[in-house]
């Protein structure tokens, strides 16, 4: 009974929000694109069939046509199929960076929120200071140093740095929440603090962190792209970037327009479709931006 | 306001021992030791040996990282395993193509950006707006490296206008002359390195005019009889601006990342394709020495813009 109760309190409190989000055009869009995605990924082995190694020589560098899509590289491999399979590493690569950027940053940003003081000096100061120094040189140097670059590798690169934002998200959502008169009654109350930050300050600090956790998924594969770009990807595993290395580095980019284009294309796709989707989630949540 | 200059440079010194600290001992506690990196496996145990001491790489690891930081006060980054030189000076001859890349780039980005942040969030809902909204969501998108390319394609290669790559021809060393050389060479990498960047302005810029707007002094101006342009620019937009001029010192550590690509890009002869260059040749020296300046660059502009800030918004000194 109690459940039950508990639930259509839930879906009480977010009608208002799930309906101001199904009339978000620019929303949907992103949600579309988003589901369009995942299916791509779990679909890959049915959509195309993997492509590694050389090809036929006198399919070298062939322009998009019924039998190849999008064309083929300089080494005679389909591009389609390499494109269908780098949206598996990307949603993988955004799924590992978002988990490792959740767990670092969400302790640290309720710590340093909750707890203030030496805490947040120290949690906020560690933030800072990731949120000043350039991440992309410096991930490009661990990168170069680690000594194999598999995917995961590469996703957990990300990940380790993915967490200032979150963290200085948390804080401010927790500090607000703090303040407010129910989390004064659970202490009265004799709450334990760890039940307090878990259940009542985590879950109601939630909403902001999600809408930003959209955005790490978009820049995780913009870093992911540039990383492989530069030629410290996983050699063994397809990614859009590695795609554009091969293009670059066969400086076919100038004459075969299709080589950089798909993979290209498929980068924008992915990271216009998360921010969309955060447009839409931050302006049915907070209605006072939105007003237009 | 000394006070809190001299707040803000202290914090900007630990940042900076902090991050080389890390930096340090990420290049050094990674699987791949650059000591067997360096060593060529036909080499004599003997040479070995020598090779290690010269480049102080038998000693204990604290014992490296004071001398580091001694040397590092010197402004002495090592040698360059691949071109045995002192990283210092490969770094010194490349640094200001970067600088200037990225100080241009931050200009044009701010000079066009602003403007048409606080003109759309003035016009907001216009077709104007919708219009600068959703090519700034485009901007945002952009993957560097294929923007660059397509323009190379099209200027460089298509049209033949525009040169395809470096900073300036060798040959022309002087004069006006040199000068409309290297303009024009900087032209595609400008216009790269600024896509994200612009739309991040932009977008910041809207929203924070949008906030400014609603407020009671803007109500007040208005309620005299203010012009609205006059409102706008005079009362909106000096407040609008400090969010963005606040996050302009975050923006410059990422477009450090943008540099990175749009140097490799256009072979512009840069800190960021040295980066890219030394990757491929595992000279870590160079690597850490190269991030080492840029995070210090990086740095030095954060205080400049904090400062700026404080100047524009006179309670931030309160803090």
């Amino acid at each position: 009974m109690l459940e039950l109760k508990k639930k259509s309190s839930f879906r009480k409190r977010w009608e208002k929000e799930i309906k101001a989000f199904l009339n978000h055009k620019i929303g949907m869009i992103g949600l579309f694109g988003v589901i369009f995605l995942v299916i791509v990924a779990i679909l890959a082995p049915v959509i195309a069939e993997p492509v590694s190694g050389y090809g036929d020589y006198e399919d070298k560098l062939l322009k998009p046509s019924s039998e190849h899509l999008f064309g083929t590289d300089d080494m005679g491999l389909d591009l389609f199929s390499q494109v269908v399979w780098g949206t598996r590493s990307s949603i993988k690569v955004g799924i590992i960076a978002v988990i490792l950027a959740l767990a670092i940053g969400v302790p640290i940003g309720l710590i340093s929120g909750y707890y203030g003081g030496i805490f947040d000096t120290i949690g906020m100061g560690i933030t800072d200071i990731f949120l000043t120094i350039p991440m992309l040189p410096l991930m490009i140097i661990i990168a170069a140093i680690a000594e194999s670059n598999s995917i995961n590798m590469v996703a957990f690169i990300i990940g380790i740095f993915s967490w200032p934002s979150i963290a200085r998200i948390t804080k401010s959502s927790t500090l607000k929440v703090c303040g407010m008169q129910y989390i004064e009654a659970a202490k009265c109350l004799g709450i334990k603090t760890k039940s307090i930050l878990l259940k009542h300050v985590l879950l109601n600090a939630s909403t902001p962190v999600f809408i930003n956790l959209t955005i790490v998924m978009a820049s995780s594969i913009v870093t992911e792209s540039s990383i492989s770009f530069l030629g410290l990807g996983d050699p063994l595993t397809h990614s859009w970037g590695k795609i554009l290395h091969n293009a670059y580095q066969s400086g076919a980019f100038g004459t075969a327009w299709w080589y950089s284009l798909f993979p290209s294309l498929a980068i924008i796709f992915f990271v216009i479709s998360f921010n969309f989707l955060s447009m839409g989630v931050r302006d049915a949540l907070n209605p006072r931006i939105s007003r237009e | 306001m000394a006070k809190y200059i001299t707040k803000r440079i202290l914090k900007g010194i630990v940042t900076f021992l902090i991050t080389i600290t890390l930096t340090f001992f990420i290049v050094r506690l990674m699987p791949a030791d650059p000591a067997t990196l360096l060593m060529d496996p036909r080499m004599s145990e003997a040479h070995r040996q020598q090779l290690l001491k010269d480049f102080g790489l038998d000693k204990p690891l604290i014992v490296q990282y004071f001398s580091f930081l001694r040397n590092l006060l010197k402004g002495d980054l090592g040698i360059s395993f691949m071109q045995k030189r002192p990283v210092m000076d490969i770094i010194m001859e490349k640094l200001p193509w970067t600088l200037l890349l990225m100080t241009i780039t931050q200009f044009i980005t701010m000079a066009v950006g602003i403007p048409l942040g606080i003109y759309s969030g003035h016009k907001r809902g216009s077709l104007f707006d919708q219009i600068v909204n959703a090519v700034a969501i485009f901007g945002i998108s952009i993957f560097v490296p294929w923007l660059g390319f397509t323009l190379l394609y099209i200027f460089g290669y298509n049209l033949a206008i525009l040169p395809i790559g470096g900073a300036h021809t060798p040959g022309i060393d002087g004069g006006l002359e040199y000068f409309l050389d290297v303009g024009k060479h900087l032209i595609l990498p400008v216009i790269t390195l600024m896509s994200i960047y612009l739309a991040n302005y932009v977008l910041y810029t809207r929203g924070s005019v949008i906030d400014v707007l609603s407020e009671d002094y803007i109500r007040t101006a208005r309620s005299k009889g203010m012009k609205e342009m006059r409102v706008l620019w005079k009362h909106a937009s000096k407040n609008a601006m400090i969010p963005t001029v606040t996050t302009a010192g975050l923006m410059i550590g990422r477009m450090v990342g943008g540099a990175v690509l749009t140097e490799t890009v256009f072979a512009y002869p840069g800190v960021g394709r040295m980066i890219y260059q030394a990757v491929s040749q595992q000279d870590f020296p160079i690597l850490q020495g190269a991030f080492i300046i840029l995070a210090l660059s990086v740095i030095i502009m954060n205080i400049i813009t904090d400062i700026l800030c404080a100047y524009l918004d006179p309670r931030i000194k309160l803090e």
